[in-house]
Protein backbone atom coordinates (compact mmCIF):
# COMPACT_ATOMS: atom_id res chain seq x y z
CA UNK A 1 0.00 0.00 0.00
CA UNK A 2 1.35 3.41 -1.00
CA UNK A 3 0.77 6.58 0.99
CA UNK A 4 1.55 10.04 -0.22
CA UNK A 5 0.77 13.69 -0.67
CA UNK A 6 -0.96 15.44 -3.53
CA UNK A 7 -1.02 19.17 -4.03
CA UNK A 8 -3.12 21.46 -6.19
CA UNK A 9 -0.55 24.22 -5.79
CA UNK A 10 -2.96 27.02 -4.95
CA UNK A 11 -1.75 30.43 -3.82
CA UNK A 12 -4.31 31.33 -1.17
CA UNK A 13 -4.18 34.10 1.41
CA UNK A 14 -3.72 32.81 4.94
CA UNK A 15 -7.05 33.91 6.46
CA UNK A 16 -5.57 34.12 9.95
CA UNK A 17 -2.78 36.56 9.05
CA UNK A 18 -3.80 38.06 5.71
CA UNK A 19 -0.43 36.98 4.30
CA UNK A 20 -0.23 35.79 0.70
CA UNK A 21 2.93 34.00 -0.39
CA UNK A 22 4.46 34.82 -3.76
CA UNK A 23 4.38 32.33 -6.62
CA UNK A 24 8.08 31.81 -6.06
CA UNK A 25 7.55 31.00 -2.38
CA UNK A 26 4.67 28.65 -3.22
CA UNK A 27 6.69 26.75 -5.81
CA UNK A 28 9.56 26.37 -3.36
CA UNK A 29 7.07 25.30 -0.68
CA UNK A 30 5.79 22.52 -2.92
CA UNK A 31 9.35 21.28 -3.29
CA UNK A 32 9.90 21.45 0.48
CA UNK A 33 6.69 19.48 0.99
CA UNK A 34 7.86 16.78 -1.43
CA UNK A 35 11.24 16.53 0.29
CA UNK A 36 9.50 16.28 3.65
CA UNK A 37 7.31 13.48 2.30
CA UNK A 38 10.42 11.49 1.43
CA UNK A 39 12.07 12.32 4.75
CA UNK A 40 9.16 10.97 6.80
CA UNK A 41 8.87 7.79 4.77
CA UNK A 42 5.90 8.52 2.54
CA UNK A 43 5.87 6.85 -0.88
CA UNK A 44 4.40 9.35 -3.33
CA UNK A 45 4.36 13.05 -4.14
CA UNK A 46 1.91 14.12 -6.82
CA UNK A 47 1.47 17.60 -8.24
CA UNK A 48 -1.59 18.99 -9.93
CA UNK A 49 -1.52 20.74 -13.29
CA UNK A 50 -3.15 24.12 -13.69
CA UNK A 51 -2.89 26.91 -16.22
CA UNK A 52 -4.54 29.77 -14.43
CA UNK A 53 -4.05 31.80 -11.26
CA UNK A 54 -4.18 31.27 -8.31
CA UNK A 55 -2.36 28.00 -9.11
CA UNK A 56 1.37 27.66 -9.80
CA UNK A 57 2.03 24.15 -11.17
CA UNK A 58 1.70 24.64 -14.94
CA UNK A 59 4.85 22.64 -15.70
CA UNK A 60 4.73 19.41 -13.68
CA UNK A 61 7.74 17.64 -15.20
CA UNK A 62 10.00 20.63 -14.53
CA UNK A 63 9.05 20.51 -10.86
CA UNK A 64 9.14 16.73 -10.60
CA UNK A 65 12.52 16.58 -12.33
CA UNK A 66 13.92 18.99 -9.77
CA UNK A 67 12.44 16.97 -6.91
CA UNK A 68 13.77 13.76 -8.48
CA UNK A 69 17.30 15.12 -8.23
CA UNK A 70 16.86 15.78 -4.54
CA UNK A 71 15.19 12.53 -3.48
CA UNK A 72 16.06 8.84 -3.62
CA UNK A 73 12.92 6.83 -2.97
CA UNK A 74 9.89 9.02 -3.51
CA UNK A 75 7.61 8.13 -6.44
CA UNK A 76 6.91 11.28 -8.45
CA UNK A 77 3.45 11.50 -9.83
CA UNK A 78 0.74 13.89 -10.90
CA UNK A 79 -2.61 14.65 -9.36
CA UNK A 80 -3.76 15.31 -12.87
CA UNK A 81 -2.04 15.38 -16.24
CA UNK A 82 -4.39 17.04 -18.65
CA UNK A 83 -4.86 14.41 -21.32
CA UNK A 84 -7.44 16.63 -23.01
CA UNK A 85 -5.53 19.85 -23.62
CA UNK A 86 -1.92 18.63 -23.68
CA UNK A 87 -0.57 17.20 -26.88
CA UNK A 88 -0.14 13.47 -26.22
CA UNK A 89 3.14 13.62 -28.12
CA UNK A 90 4.50 16.12 -25.61
CA UNK A 91 3.22 14.07 -22.66
CA UNK A 92 4.95 10.99 -24.07
CA UNK A 93 8.24 12.88 -24.42
CA UNK A 94 8.14 14.82 -21.15
CA UNK A 95 7.30 11.87 -18.92
CA UNK A 96 9.72 9.50 -20.63
CA UNK A 97 12.44 12.11 -20.06
CA UNK A 98 11.40 12.42 -16.41
CA UNK A 99 11.42 8.65 -16.06
CA UNK A 100 15.07 8.51 -17.17
CA UNK A 101 16.13 11.34 -14.87
CA UNK A 102 14.26 9.82 -11.91
CA UNK A 103 15.50 6.28 -12.61
CA UNK A 104 11.95 5.04 -13.04
CA UNK A 105 10.38 6.64 -9.95
CA UNK A 106 7.55 8.06 -12.06
CA UNK A 107 3.91 7.39 -12.69
CA UNK A 108 1.15 9.77 -13.68
CA UNK A 109 -2.55 10.34 -13.37
CA UNK A 110 -4.64 11.29 -16.37
CA UNK A 111 -7.38 13.84 -15.84
CA UNK A 112 -9.60 15.91 -18.07
CA UNK A 113 -9.50 19.15 -16.13
CA UNK A 114 -12.79 20.58 -15.03
CA UNK A 115 -12.31 24.22 -15.97
CA UNK A 116 -14.11 25.10 -19.19
CA UNK A 117 -12.00 28.12 -20.14
CA UNK A 118 -8.77 26.09 -20.13
CA UNK A 119 -9.76 24.13 -23.22
CA UNK A 120 -9.78 27.01 -25.73
CA UNK A 121 -6.43 28.27 -24.40
CA UNK A 122 -5.02 25.09 -25.88
CA UNK A 123 -7.18 25.00 -28.98
CA UNK A 124 -9.75 22.55 -27.64
CA UNK A 125 -13.41 22.49 -26.64
CA UNK A 126 -14.65 21.15 -23.29
CA UNK A 127 -17.59 19.50 -25.01
CA UNK A 128 -15.08 17.07 -26.52
CA UNK A 129 -13.62 16.33 -23.07
CA UNK A 130 -14.30 12.59 -23.00
CA UNK A 131 -13.54 12.08 -26.69
CA UNK A 132 -10.21 13.92 -26.26
CA UNK A 133 -9.32 11.83 -23.21
CA UNK A 134 -10.07 8.64 -25.14
CA UNK A 135 -8.28 9.51 -28.38
CA UNK A 136 -5.25 11.24 -26.84
CA UNK A 137 -4.62 8.48 -24.36
CA UNK A 138 -4.89 5.79 -27.04
CA UNK A 139 -2.17 7.67 -28.95
CA UNK A 140 -0.04 8.21 -25.84
CA UNK A 141 0.00 4.48 -25.17
CA UNK A 142 1.14 3.73 -28.70
CA UNK A 143 3.88 6.37 -28.56
CA UNK A 144 5.34 4.68 -25.49
CA UNK A 145 4.91 1.14 -26.73
CA UNK A 146 5.66 1.31 -30.43
CA UNK A 147 8.98 2.53 -31.80
CA UNK A 148 7.50 3.94 -35.00
CA UNK A 149 3.97 5.26 -35.04
CA UNK A 150 1.66 5.99 -37.97
CA UNK A 151 -1.45 7.59 -36.62
CA UNK A 152 -4.47 9.60 -37.62
CA UNK A 153 -7.26 10.87 -35.39
CA UNK A 154 -9.80 13.63 -34.99
CA UNK A 155 -8.01 16.07 -32.71
CA UNK A 156 -4.39 16.52 -33.79
CA UNK A 157 -2.36 16.43 -36.98
CA UNK A 158 -1.60 12.91 -38.23
CA UNK A 159 1.76 11.29 -37.50
CA UNK A 160 3.73 9.37 -40.08
CA UNK A 161 6.73 7.30 -39.09
CA UNK A 162 7.01 9.20 -35.83
CA UNK A 163 9.25 8.07 -32.99
CA UNK A 164 8.79 9.66 -29.57
CA UNK A 165 12.10 10.21 -27.80
CA UNK A 166 13.52 9.31 -25.41
CA UNK A 167 12.06 5.83 -25.41
CA UNK A 168 10.63 4.84 -21.98
CA UNK A 169 13.26 3.70 -19.49
CA UNK A 170 14.02 -0.02 -19.96
CA UNK A 171 11.22 -0.10 -22.53
CA UNK A 172 8.70 0.13 -19.67
CA UNK A 173 6.14 2.94 -19.97
CA UNK A 174 5.24 4.72 -16.73
CA UNK A 175 2.25 3.25 -14.91
CA UNK A 176 -0.88 5.30 -15.53
CA UNK A 177 -3.78 6.09 -13.23
CA UNK A 178 -6.98 7.59 -14.54
CA UNK A 179 -8.56 10.10 -12.24
CA UNK A 180 -12.23 10.85 -12.48
CA UNK A 181 -14.78 12.03 -10.02
CA UNK A 182 -18.04 11.59 -11.90
CA UNK A 183 -17.51 10.13 -15.38
CA UNK A 184 -18.18 6.40 -15.76
CA UNK A 185 -16.45 6.57 -19.16
CA UNK A 186 -13.11 7.18 -17.45
CA UNK A 187 -13.58 4.29 -15.02
CA UNK A 188 -14.35 2.26 -18.14
CA UNK A 189 -11.16 3.51 -19.83
CA UNK A 190 -9.00 2.61 -16.83
CA UNK A 191 -10.60 -0.84 -16.72
CA UNK A 192 -10.20 -1.40 -20.47
CA UNK A 193 -6.44 -0.90 -20.35
CA UNK A 194 -5.93 -2.52 -16.94
CA UNK A 195 -4.59 0.82 -15.69
CA UNK A 196 -5.14 2.24 -12.22
CA UNK A 197 -8.25 4.17 -11.23
CA UNK A 198 -8.00 7.03 -8.78
CA UNK A 199 -11.14 8.46 -7.28
CA UNK A 200 -10.41 11.89 -5.91
CA UNK A 201 -13.15 11.76 -3.36
CA UNK A 202 -12.22 14.77 -1.24
CA UNK A 203 -15.48 16.55 -2.03
CA UNK A 204 -17.64 13.44 -2.29
CA UNK A 205 -19.52 11.09 0.00
CA UNK A 206 -18.31 7.51 0.25
CA UNK A 207 -21.53 6.20 -1.32
CA UNK A 208 -20.52 7.84 -4.61
CA UNK A 209 -16.86 6.80 -4.41
CA UNK A 210 -17.98 3.26 -3.77
CA UNK A 211 -20.14 3.21 -6.93
CA UNK A 212 -17.35 4.56 -9.14
CA UNK A 213 -14.78 2.12 -7.76
CA UNK A 214 -17.21 -0.78 -8.08
CA UNK A 215 -17.88 0.08 -11.72
CA UNK A 216 -14.13 0.18 -12.39
CA UNK A 217 -13.53 -3.11 -10.62
CA UNK A 218 -16.37 -4.90 -12.47
CA UNK A 219 -15.20 -3.64 -15.84
CA UNK A 220 -11.53 -4.48 -15.03
CA UNK A 221 -12.62 -8.07 -14.60
CA UNK A 222 -14.85 -7.86 -17.70
CA UNK A 223 -11.86 -6.87 -19.86
CA UNK A 224 -9.90 -9.85 -18.61
CA UNK A 225 -7.23 -8.21 -16.48
CA UNK A 226 -7.98 -10.40 -13.48
CA UNK A 227 -10.56 -10.60 -10.74
CA UNK A 228 -12.22 -7.35 -9.66
CA UNK A 229 -10.45 -7.30 -6.32
CA UNK A 230 -7.09 -7.17 -8.10
CA UNK A 231 -7.86 -3.90 -9.87
CA UNK A 232 -5.59 -0.98 -8.89
CA UNK A 233 -7.45 1.62 -6.87
CA UNK A 234 -6.38 4.93 -5.36
CA UNK A 235 -8.27 7.36 -3.14
CA UNK A 236 -7.85 10.95 -2.09
CA UNK A 237 -8.02 12.23 1.45
CA UNK A 238 -7.69 15.36 3.49
CA UNK A 239 -6.67 15.69 7.13
CA UNK A 240 -5.56 18.19 9.74
CA UNK A 241 -4.25 16.92 13.06
CA UNK A 242 -3.38 18.09 16.53
CA UNK A 243 -2.80 15.99 19.61
CA UNK A 244 -6.15 17.17 20.96
CA UNK A 245 -8.91 17.08 18.42
CA UNK A 246 -10.44 20.35 19.72
CA UNK A 247 -7.16 22.11 18.97
CA UNK A 248 -7.17 20.71 15.45
CA UNK A 249 -10.71 21.96 14.82
CA UNK A 250 -10.01 25.38 16.32
CA UNK A 251 -6.84 25.87 14.28
CA UNK A 252 -8.13 24.50 10.98
CA UNK A 253 -11.59 26.11 10.98
CA UNK A 254 -10.58 29.52 9.57
CA UNK A 255 -8.71 27.78 6.74
CA UNK A 256 -11.69 25.55 6.06
CA UNK A 257 -14.17 28.42 6.18
CA UNK A 258 -12.22 30.43 3.61
CA UNK A 259 -10.81 27.62 1.49
CA UNK A 260 -11.09 27.79 -2.28
CA UNK A 261 -13.83 25.53 -3.70
CA UNK A 262 -15.68 24.59 -0.52
CA UNK A 263 -15.12 27.67 1.68
CA UNK A 264 -18.12 29.83 2.56
CA UNK A 265 -20.24 26.73 2.09
CA UNK A 266 -20.97 23.81 4.40
CA UNK A 267 -19.79 23.75 7.99
CA UNK A 268 -16.57 21.95 8.91
CA UNK A 269 -18.68 19.45 10.84
CA UNK A 270 -21.08 18.69 7.96
CA UNK A 271 -18.26 18.48 5.44
CA UNK A 272 -16.30 16.13 7.72
CA UNK A 273 -19.32 13.87 8.02
CA UNK A 274 -19.97 13.78 4.25
CA UNK A 275 -16.42 13.60 2.88
CA UNK A 276 -13.12 12.02 3.95
CA UNK A 277 -11.95 15.31 5.53
CA UNK A 278 -10.84 14.43 9.04
CA UNK A 279 -9.88 17.17 11.47
CA UNK A 280 -8.85 15.81 14.83
CA UNK A 281 -6.29 13.66 16.59
CA UNK A 282 -3.93 11.30 14.74
CA UNK A 283 -5.95 8.42 16.14
CA UNK A 284 -9.14 9.80 14.59
CA UNK A 285 -7.38 10.01 11.24
CA UNK A 286 -6.16 6.44 11.60
CA UNK A 287 -9.64 5.19 12.45
CA UNK A 288 -11.24 7.01 9.53
CA UNK A 289 -8.76 5.94 6.87
CA UNK A 290 -8.39 2.38 8.14
CA UNK A 291 -12.10 1.99 7.43
CA UNK A 292 -11.92 3.14 3.78
CA UNK A 293 -11.29 -0.37 2.49
CA UNK A 294 -14.55 -1.52 4.01
CA UNK A 295 -16.22 0.59 1.33
CA UNK A 296 -13.99 0.19 -1.73
CA UNK A 297 -12.13 -3.04 -0.99
CA UNK A 298 -8.38 -3.40 -0.41
CA UNK A 299 -6.71 -0.64 -2.38
CA UNK A 300 -3.27 0.41 -3.46
CA UNK A 301 -2.74 4.13 -3.01
CA UNK A 302 -3.90 6.75 -0.54
CA UNK A 303 -2.99 10.38 -1.21
CA UNK A 304 -3.60 13.22 1.23
CA UNK A 305 -4.18 16.88 0.49
CA UNK A 306 -2.25 18.73 3.20
CA UNK A 307 -1.10 22.07 1.85
CA UNK A 308 -3.98 24.14 0.53
CA UNK A 309 -6.21 26.99 1.70
CA UNK A 310 -3.32 29.21 2.75
CA UNK A 311 -1.88 26.96 5.48
CA UNK A 312 1.64 28.25 6.20
CA UNK A 313 4.52 26.03 5.13
CA UNK A 314 5.84 25.32 8.68
CA UNK A 315 2.39 24.04 9.69
CA UNK A 316 2.14 21.90 6.56
CA UNK A 317 5.58 20.39 7.20
CA UNK A 318 4.57 19.68 10.79
CA UNK A 319 1.40 17.97 9.54
CA UNK A 320 3.36 15.80 7.11
CA UNK A 321 5.73 14.91 9.94
CA UNK A 322 2.77 13.70 12.02
CA UNK A 323 1.34 11.85 9.05
CA UNK A 324 4.63 10.08 8.41
CA UNK A 325 5.54 9.28 12.00
CA UNK A 326 2.22 8.71 13.78
CA UNK A 327 -0.44 7.89 11.20
CA UNK A 328 0.96 6.07 8.19
CA UNK A 329 2.97 3.41 10.09
CA UNK A 330 -0.19 2.39 11.94
CA UNK A 331 -2.28 2.52 8.74
CA UNK A 332 0.29 0.37 6.92
CA UNK A 333 0.00 -2.26 9.65
CA UNK A 334 -3.80 -2.09 9.76
CA UNK A 335 -4.16 -2.23 5.96
CA UNK A 336 -1.78 -5.19 5.80
CA UNK A 337 -3.73 -7.10 8.44
CA UNK A 338 -6.30 -9.29 6.78
CA UNK A 339 -5.25 -8.23 3.30
CA UNK A 340 -5.50 -11.36 1.10
CA UNK A 341 -2.20 -12.41 -0.44
CA UNK A 342 -3.55 -12.13 -4.00
CA UNK A 343 -4.21 -8.39 -3.70
CA UNK A 344 -1.44 -6.73 -5.73
CA UNK A 345 0.55 -3.64 -4.78
CA UNK A 346 0.45 -0.65 -7.08
CA UNK A 347 2.76 -1.33 -10.03
CA UNK A 348 6.15 0.40 -9.93
CA UNK A 349 8.87 0.66 -12.54
CA UNK A 350 10.69 -2.27 -10.94
CA UNK A 351 7.61 -4.50 -10.80
CA UNK A 352 6.59 -3.66 -14.38
CA UNK A 353 10.12 -4.31 -15.60
CA UNK A 354 10.18 -7.68 -13.85
CA UNK A 355 6.75 -8.57 -15.22
CA UNK A 356 7.91 -7.61 -18.72
CA UNK A 357 10.88 -9.95 -18.40
CA UNK A 358 8.63 -12.77 -17.25
CA UNK A 359 6.36 -12.31 -20.26
CA UNK A 360 9.20 -11.97 -22.73
CA UNK B 1 -57.02 0.95 -33.27
CA UNK B 2 -58.04 4.58 -32.73
CA UNK B 3 -57.27 7.23 -35.31
CA UNK B 4 -55.73 10.37 -33.81
CA UNK B 5 -55.79 13.55 -35.77
CA UNK B 6 -52.54 15.54 -35.50
CA UNK B 7 -52.41 19.15 -36.72
CA UNK B 8 -48.94 20.38 -37.66
CA UNK B 9 -48.54 24.15 -37.72
CA UNK B 10 -45.28 25.31 -39.22
CA UNK B 11 -44.24 28.94 -39.55
CA UNK B 12 -41.14 28.55 -41.71
CA UNK B 13 -40.78 30.95 -44.64
CA UNK B 14 -38.05 29.67 -46.93
CA UNK B 15 -38.16 26.74 -49.36
CA UNK B 16 -37.04 24.29 -48.16
CA UNK B 17 -37.53 25.48 -44.62
CA UNK B 18 -35.72 23.94 -41.66
CA UNK B 19 -38.82 24.69 -39.61
CA UNK B 20 -40.89 22.52 -41.94
CA UNK B 21 -38.16 19.90 -41.84
CA UNK B 22 -38.32 19.79 -38.04
CA UNK B 23 -42.13 19.74 -38.14
CA UNK B 24 -42.08 16.76 -40.50
CA UNK B 25 -39.64 14.86 -38.35
CA UNK B 26 -41.73 15.53 -35.25
CA UNK B 27 -44.85 14.39 -37.12
CA UNK B 28 -43.22 11.18 -38.33
CA UNK B 29 -41.84 10.40 -34.89
CA UNK B 30 -45.29 11.05 -33.41
CA UNK B 31 -46.90 8.72 -35.93
CA UNK B 32 -44.39 6.00 -34.98
CA UNK B 33 -44.91 6.56 -31.27
CA UNK B 34 -48.69 6.41 -31.63
CA UNK B 35 -48.41 3.22 -33.67
CA UNK B 36 -46.42 1.62 -30.89
CA UNK B 37 -49.32 2.32 -28.58
CA UNK B 38 -51.71 0.82 -31.13
CA UNK B 39 -53.08 4.10 -32.52
CA UNK B 40 -53.04 5.42 -36.04
CA UNK B 41 -52.28 9.05 -36.85
CA UNK B 42 -53.72 11.26 -39.56
CA UNK B 43 -51.37 14.19 -40.10
CA UNK B 44 -52.66 17.57 -41.29
CA UNK B 45 -50.02 20.17 -42.10
CA UNK B 46 -50.81 23.88 -41.94
CA UNK B 47 -48.17 26.02 -43.67
CA UNK B 48 -48.58 29.49 -42.23
CA UNK B 49 -46.58 31.00 -45.11
CA UNK B 50 -49.52 30.29 -47.41
CA UNK B 51 -51.92 31.93 -44.95
CA UNK B 52 -49.87 35.06 -44.28
CA UNK B 53 -52.17 37.52 -46.06
CA UNK B 54 -55.32 35.80 -44.78
CA UNK B 55 -54.03 36.11 -41.25
CA UNK B 56 -53.21 39.80 -41.75
CA UNK B 57 -56.67 40.47 -43.21
CA UNK B 58 -58.31 38.62 -40.36
CA UNK B 59 -56.43 40.68 -37.79
CA UNK B 60 -57.66 43.86 -39.45
CA UNK B 61 -61.20 42.86 -40.46
CA UNK B 62 -62.01 40.03 -38.00
CA UNK B 63 -63.13 37.95 -41.02
CA UNK B 64 -61.19 34.76 -41.79
CA UNK B 65 -60.73 33.78 -45.43
CA UNK B 66 -61.71 30.26 -46.51
CA UNK B 67 -58.17 28.84 -46.31
CA UNK B 68 -57.60 30.31 -42.87
CA UNK B 69 -60.99 29.09 -41.67
CA UNK B 70 -60.12 25.57 -42.76
CA UNK B 71 -56.72 25.79 -41.05
CA UNK B 72 -58.34 26.97 -37.82
CA UNK B 73 -60.84 24.11 -38.03
CA UNK B 74 -57.98 21.65 -38.48
CA UNK B 75 -56.32 22.89 -35.33
CA UNK B 76 -59.49 23.13 -33.23
CA UNK B 77 -60.65 19.64 -34.10
CA UNK B 78 -57.26 17.94 -33.72
CA UNK B 79 -56.38 15.47 -30.98
CA UNK B 80 -52.91 16.97 -30.80
CA UNK B 81 -51.01 19.96 -32.17
CA UNK B 82 -47.40 20.12 -33.29
CA UNK B 83 -46.37 23.80 -33.36
CA UNK B 84 -43.04 24.81 -34.87
CA UNK B 85 -41.69 28.31 -35.41
CA UNK B 86 -38.43 29.86 -36.51
CA UNK B 87 -36.81 32.21 -34.00
CA UNK B 88 -36.89 35.77 -35.27
CA UNK B 89 -35.26 38.52 -33.21
CA UNK B 90 -35.08 36.52 -30.00
CA UNK B 91 -38.66 35.20 -30.14
CA UNK B 92 -41.22 33.18 -32.12
CA UNK B 93 -41.93 34.74 -35.48
CA UNK B 94 -44.59 37.40 -35.86
CA UNK B 95 -46.48 35.22 -38.31
CA UNK B 96 -46.59 32.37 -35.81
CA UNK B 97 -47.84 34.65 -33.05
CA UNK B 98 -50.41 36.27 -35.33
CA UNK B 99 -51.84 32.85 -36.13
CA UNK B 100 -52.01 31.99 -32.45
CA UNK B 101 -53.69 35.37 -31.90
CA UNK B 102 -56.56 34.46 -34.22
CA UNK B 103 -57.19 31.12 -32.52
CA UNK B 104 -59.86 31.60 -29.86
CA UNK B 105 -58.68 31.77 -26.26
CA UNK B 106 -60.72 28.68 -25.37
CA UNK B 107 -59.99 26.64 -28.49
CA UNK B 108 -56.88 24.83 -27.29
CA UNK B 109 -57.91 24.07 -23.70
CA UNK B 110 -56.64 20.62 -22.75
CA UNK B 111 -55.08 20.01 -26.17
CA UNK B 112 -51.71 18.19 -26.13
CA UNK B 113 -49.08 20.32 -27.90
CA UNK B 114 -45.58 19.45 -29.06
CA UNK B 115 -43.42 22.58 -29.21
CA UNK B 116 -40.58 23.05 -31.68
CA UNK B 117 -38.38 25.91 -32.83
CA UNK B 118 -35.48 26.43 -35.19
CA UNK B 119 -32.72 29.01 -35.32
CA UNK B 120 -29.25 29.80 -36.57
CA UNK B 121 -27.61 29.26 -33.21
CA UNK B 122 -28.23 27.24 -30.04
CA UNK B 123 -28.26 30.49 -28.09
CA UNK B 124 -31.98 30.92 -28.68
CA UNK B 125 -33.10 27.52 -27.49
CA UNK B 126 -34.79 28.79 -24.30
CA UNK B 127 -37.33 30.55 -26.55
CA UNK B 128 -39.20 27.28 -26.28
CA UNK B 129 -39.53 27.21 -22.53
CA UNK B 130 -39.60 30.91 -21.72
CA UNK B 131 -41.80 32.17 -24.55
CA UNK B 132 -43.66 29.47 -26.46
CA UNK B 133 -44.54 27.41 -23.41
CA UNK B 134 -45.93 30.50 -21.73
CA UNK B 135 -48.27 31.24 -24.63
CA UNK B 136 -49.68 27.72 -24.55
CA UNK B 137 -49.92 27.77 -20.78
CA UNK B 138 -52.05 30.90 -21.12
CA UNK B 139 -54.27 29.04 -23.60
CA UNK B 140 -54.46 26.18 -21.06
CA UNK B 141 -53.15 23.68 -23.60
CA UNK B 142 -50.99 20.72 -22.53
CA UNK B 143 -47.45 21.18 -23.86
CA UNK B 144 -45.38 17.98 -23.72
CA UNK B 145 -42.51 18.19 -21.21
CA UNK B 146 -39.82 17.96 -23.90
CA UNK B 147 -39.74 20.65 -26.58
CA UNK B 148 -37.35 20.41 -29.51
CA UNK B 149 -35.02 23.14 -30.69
CA UNK B 150 -32.94 22.58 -33.82
CA UNK B 151 -30.04 24.95 -34.57
CA UNK B 152 -28.20 25.07 -37.89
CA UNK B 153 -25.41 23.04 -36.30
CA UNK B 154 -27.86 20.23 -35.47
CA UNK B 155 -28.68 19.65 -39.12
CA UNK B 156 -25.03 19.24 -40.02
CA UNK B 157 -23.98 17.02 -37.15
CA UNK B 158 -24.18 13.27 -37.27
CA UNK B 159 -24.15 12.85 -33.51
CA UNK B 160 -27.79 11.80 -33.27
CA UNK B 161 -28.63 14.26 -30.48
CA UNK B 162 -31.43 15.92 -32.45
CA UNK B 163 -32.90 12.55 -33.39
CA UNK B 164 -32.94 11.43 -29.78
CA UNK B 165 -34.62 14.65 -28.63
CA UNK B 166 -37.24 14.30 -31.34
CA UNK B 167 -37.93 10.73 -30.35
CA UNK B 168 -38.25 11.57 -26.66
CA UNK B 169 -40.51 14.56 -27.31
CA UNK B 170 -42.73 12.62 -29.72
CA UNK B 171 -42.97 9.76 -27.24
CA UNK B 172 -44.22 12.07 -24.50
CA UNK B 173 -46.57 13.87 -26.89
CA UNK B 174 -48.06 10.59 -28.16
CA UNK B 175 -48.77 9.50 -24.58
CA UNK B 176 -50.63 12.76 -23.96
CA UNK B 177 -52.58 12.43 -27.24
CA UNK B 178 -53.59 8.90 -26.24
CA UNK B 179 -54.84 10.24 -22.93
CA UNK B 180 -52.04 8.87 -20.82
CA UNK B 181 -49.30 10.44 -18.71
CA UNK B 182 -45.74 10.20 -20.05
CA UNK B 183 -43.96 7.53 -17.98
CA UNK B 184 -41.39 8.45 -15.34
CA UNK B 185 -37.92 7.05 -15.91
CA UNK B 186 -36.99 4.22 -13.61
CA UNK B 187 -35.12 5.48 -10.55
CA UNK B 188 -33.93 2.13 -9.28
CA UNK B 189 -30.47 2.44 -7.74
CA UNK B 190 -28.64 -0.34 -9.51
CA UNK B 191 -25.20 1.32 -9.49
CA UNK B 192 -23.33 3.12 -12.25
CA UNK B 193 -23.11 1.86 -15.78
CA UNK B 194 -20.87 2.85 -18.63
CA UNK B 195 -20.52 2.47 -22.37
CA UNK B 196 -18.30 -0.38 -23.60
CA UNK B 197 -14.88 1.13 -24.25
CA UNK B 198 -14.62 -0.19 -27.81
CA UNK B 199 -17.57 2.08 -28.55
CA UNK B 200 -15.87 5.09 -26.96
CA UNK B 201 -12.71 4.36 -28.95
CA UNK B 202 -14.53 4.44 -32.24
CA UNK B 203 -16.26 7.65 -31.19
CA UNK B 204 -19.78 6.29 -31.54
Amino acid sequence: MQFGIFSVGDVTTDPTTGTTVSEHERIKAMVAIALKAEEVGLDVFATGEHHNPPFVPSSPTTMLGYIAARTRNLILSTATTLITTNDPVKIAEDYAMLQHLADGRVDLMMGRGNTGPVYPWFGQDIRNGIALAVENYALLRRLWREEVVDWEGKFRTPLQGFTSTPRPLDGVPPFVWHGSIRSPEIAEQAAYYGDGFFHNNIFWPMSHTKQMVQLYRNRFEHYGHGPADQAIVGLGGQVFMRKNSQDAVREFRPYFDNAPVYGHGPSLEDFSAETPLTVGSPQQVIDRYASMREHVGDYQRQLFLMDHAGLPLPVVLEQIEMLGSEVVPVLRAEMAAGRPAHIPDAPTHASLKAAGRRHA
Amino acid sequence: MTERSIAVVTAGLSQPSSTRLLADRLATATRDALLQGGDEASIHVVELRELATDIAHHLVTQVPGAALRSALDTVRSADGLIAVTPVFTASYSGLFKSFVDVIGNEDLVGLPVLLGATGGTERHSLVLDYQMRGVFAYLRALPAPTAVYAASSDWGSGDGHLGRRIERAAGEFAELVAGRTPPRPSTSDSGLTSVPFEQLLTGE
